[in-house]
């Protein structure tokens, strides 16, 4: 299973770099390592949920372990749950 | 990406900041002067309100919670509930100061700034009550607190002990992120108003390929319960109104309802669109055939009827600032000091140009020499423009020193107003900056020894209220800055005392008014008793005359009596490029600036008279004019015998005093480049700089004041220097 370690700032400045690496995984089983971001914004949110609904119709799994406070905690704010980003099929 | 964009939006919000503090300092200076209208007031009320929301953007916590209390107590102002008293306005400009210490703190990730609290505190402590950790009451001509009973009966979710629930359909575009807002922290400021229950709109969302990672794909609905009004919330999204889409509908606590939507839409100013959910737009990943479809067409975002492209203002406010600030670019000043350089250059080279056309023999009008002038003339815009772009007004400059006023006479105990004129006055950049350490020590002198205590200055018959003006002005191709106050004077006798104590000067020396004044710039000199808390630590006036000189600079000093003192520096305007006049003595290439020549002459007889063993004075227009051998002056010969049919550059000085200069012969009137020498060699007497002439030859450039100065061993024009 592979592992992508995710920037700590999921912003406009990173948002390119992000959806580059997530489309370079594509088609297999993926974990993202969140442990390292600090702030989670608008459009990385979208990209990892944009990647959970591919990962899904591909049937492969996607999951973010481990995860910073300041991940689980902007999920709350934005009202998403961790499930929306994630894909729980198995390959 | 080879920049972080994130980083220059957030630079641009504090190149934003400084232009906003600079509106707030002037009209809060208009309200000071007894300017009470709305306008002024609105300004003030405006510019902490803007900095506020784009430090919201930013998550700028200290920031926000600063200019949110100081804007709460501005509200009550221009809502006419609160008076403008001089105690008040003390205070306003007090928070003011810190508001710009906040804005500089939260740049550089610096501390927050001490006495932040005790200033809210105060300003708080004026409107009283009505002040609090609840955002401000905003004024707005919708009321929407009484429409609530209005519905009771028509859900039973409703009723009337209940506080009141929103539902707020926030819906970002791609330029609300471009910009540099964020949603997250929207959205936690709405958690911060009340109790919310959010929900993202995931359901629209495209296929991770046909998603474009700037493009906003999502939206929220918040349920929001709380003692809100409508303007409340929408004062959280009151900077990205014009980058989002927004619906805001009052409902019951517990469930959503869309249908209220029209009945208070009667009570809006702009009726609110029927909303349409996500799903119905939302793309079918069937319809999206590839990548490339989904970056040019709309449908991939699911966002309801808000393409990229248009932005349709969910309510007509005021502008919103953060997407308006295109009207200027920053550049990078490296940038500009090349292609200063490189003006340089071109000019150099169009001289050399010029000479060898000139050597070639050339007929006047022949196609090359028109194209040669029409050259000289772009050039000569080309260096003016890239001139004009280091040029800035001296404003922000002043600004400071107010600032440092007021702190000063408060520490001091004395009553200080500042008067500021020409500060639309412009000046090279590098040259601002570096005055601002100087002229803070002459403002903080002015403040501590020029003016007298309120006491002393009743007892002269003057206002208890000391005035110190600041003012710029071009004169003579220079800037003028001066520095005034009116207080007491120089105390000449005691400084001659103290420049004796301290060995500065023999107890007989035989000194004028002027020579005694002058003794302030001599280093280690201090007229305090007592090292005050302000001035008198060590750094005198001789670290300002330095300081001036480096600048190439020089300063003056003039004091009456009972009446003040006045400080003039004076400048060169830019550091680049001058229009000189190339003169011949004794066989040695000068360059003399043009903009301190008056007239040039040539001498007769009947012109000269002796004036003492070794001087002489011209006669020109009915004034005598005190005649120097720039070649005796400069050590390349001995003083002639007669200047009959000499050549002179008649000079001015800034002080308005005018001299003449004995040249062999003059050669052309040009352009030259500044290339500096104090770097190399140190400050050189008579001397400002040197240049490259069009035949590579290399030639000073004479600074006449100075050389005059020298010569005459002191600033009085009236002690002959060797001529004759």
């Amino acid at each position: 299973m592979t592992t992508l370690a995710l920037a700590p700032r999921l912003d406009l400045s990173h948002a390119s770099e992000l959806a580059g690496a997530l489309r370079g995984h594509k088609g297999a089983d993926l974990v993202l390592d969140a442990s390292a971001v600090t702030h989670l914004g608008g459009l990385g949110l979208q990209l990892l949920a944009a990647a959970a609904k591919t990962w899904r119709a591909q049937g492969h799994s996607l999951s973010i372990q481990p995860r910073s406070a300041a991940f689980d905690e902007a999920l709350g704010t934005f009202g998403v749950n961790l499930a929306d980003l994630q894909s729980e099929e198995a390959a | 990406m080879a920049t972080d964009p994130m980083a220059e939006i957030r630079a641009s919000f504090f190149v934003e900041c400084e232009e906003l503090l600079e509106s707030l300092q002037d009209a809060l200076g208009e309200m000071d002067e007894g300017q009470h209208d709305n306008e002024t007031i609105n300004v003030v009320f405006r510019a902490v309100h803007s900095i506020k929301g784009g430090a919201g953007a930013f998550g700028l916590d200290a920031l926000v919670s600063f200019a949110h209390r100081y804007e709460t107590v501005l509200d009550e102002l221009r809502s006419g509930r609160l008076a403008i008293t001089p105690d008040a306005m003390k205070l306003f400009f007090h928070a003011a100061d810190l508001l710009h210490d906040h804005v500089r703190a939260a740049r550089d990730a610096g501390p927050v700034p001490d006495g932040a609290e005790e200033c809210l505190h105060d300003l708080e402590a004026l409107i009283g009550d009505r002040a609090g950790p609840a955002p401000e009451e905003e004024i707005t001509d919708f009321q929407p607190m009484g429409l609530s009973f209005d519905f009771g009966d028509m859900d039973d979710g409703m009723s009337a002990s209940e506080p009141p629930a929103w539902q707020i359909r926030f819906t970002p575009t791609a330029a609300l992120y471009a910009s540099g807002n964020e949603p997250l922290h929207l959205l936690r400021a709405l958690q911060a108003l009340g109790t919310a229950q959010v929900t993202c709109d995931l359901d629209g969302l495209p296929d991770l390929d046909a998603l474009r990672p700037e493009d906003a794909a999502l939206g929220w609905t918040i349920l929001l319960t709380g003692d809100l009004t409508e303007a409340e919330i929408r004062e959280v999204f009151d900077f990205v109104e014009d980058v989002s889409r927004l619906d805001i509908n009052q409902t019951a606590a517990d469930t959503p309802a869309k249908d209220f939507s029209m009945n208070f839409d009667q009570g809006l100013k702009n009726p609110l669109p029927p909303f349409e959910a996500p799903l119905a737009i939302a793309a079918d990943p069937a319809e999206v055939s590839g990548p490339e479809a989904a970056a040019t067409t709309p449908t991939t975002a699911p966002s309801p009827a808000v393409p990229q492209a248009a932005i349709p203002p969910s309510a007509p406010k005021e502008p919103a600032t953060p997407t308006e600030a295109s009207a200027t670019v920053r550049v990078d000043l490296d940038r500009i000091d090349r292609l200063v350089n490189l003006v340089g250059e071109l000019v150099i080279n169009q001289a050399m140009l010029a000479q060898s056309v000139a050597e070639a023999g050339l007929p006047p009008n022949s196609a090359v020499m028109t194209g040669l002038e029409a050259f000289m003339m772009l050039t000569r815009d080309i260096q003016d423009s890239v001139m004009m772009i280091r040029a800035q007004p001296v404003k922000p400059l002043f600004q400071r020193m107010a600032r440092i006023v007021r702190e000063a006479s408060g520490a001091v105990g004395k009553e200080v107003r500042l008067r500021t004129e020409g500060d639309a006055t412009e000046v090279d950049k590098t040259v601002i900056e570096r005055l601002a350490d100087p002229l803070t020590h002459m403002i903080r002198n002015a403040v501590d020894h020029g003016l007298e205590t309120p006491d002393k200055r009743r007892d002269a018959g003057k206002s208890p209220e000391g005035v110190i003006t600041l003012s710029a002005q071009h004169r003579s191709g220079r800037v003028v800055i001066e520095v005034s106050d009116d207080g007491a004077g120089i105390n000449r006798p005691k400084v001659r005392e103290i420049a004796i104590t301290k060995g500065l000067i023999a107890a007989d020396a035989v000194l004028s008014d002027s020579d005694i004044d002058n003794l302030l710039f001599l280093p280690g000199f201090s007229t305090a008793n007592q090292v005050s808390a302000l001035s008198g630590r060590g750094v005198g006036m001789d670290v300002v005359r330095s300081a001036i000189q480096s600048l190439g600079g020089r300063i003056t000093i003039h004091s009456e009596p009972g009446k003040g003192t006045r400080f003039s520096i004076s400048l060169p305007l830019t550091l680049a490029v001058l229009d000189g006049m190339v003169v011949n003595v004794a066989g040695e290439t000068l360059v003399v600036p043009l903009s301190s020549i008056l007239e040039t002459a040539t001498l007769s007889e009947g012109d000269i008279r002796a004036l003492g063993p070794e001087t002489n004075v011209i006669h020109v227009r009915g004034a005598f004019v005190p005649l120097y051998d720039l070649g005796a002056e400069l050590g390349y010969r001995r003083p002639k015998s007669s200047y009959d049919g000499g050549i002179v550059l008649l000079t001015a000085l800034e002080n308005g005093a005018r001299s003449a200069l004995v040249v062999d012969a003059i050669m052309e009137q040009r352009q030259v480049v500044i290339k500096g020498l104090q770097r190399s060699y140190g400050h050189i007497p008579g001397v400002a700089a040197a240049t490259i002439l069009g035949d590579g030859q290399i030639a000073l450039i004479l600074d006449p004041a100075d050389l005059v100065q020298n010569a005459s061993g002191r600033t009085r024009a009236a002690d002959l220097a060797l001529a004759g």
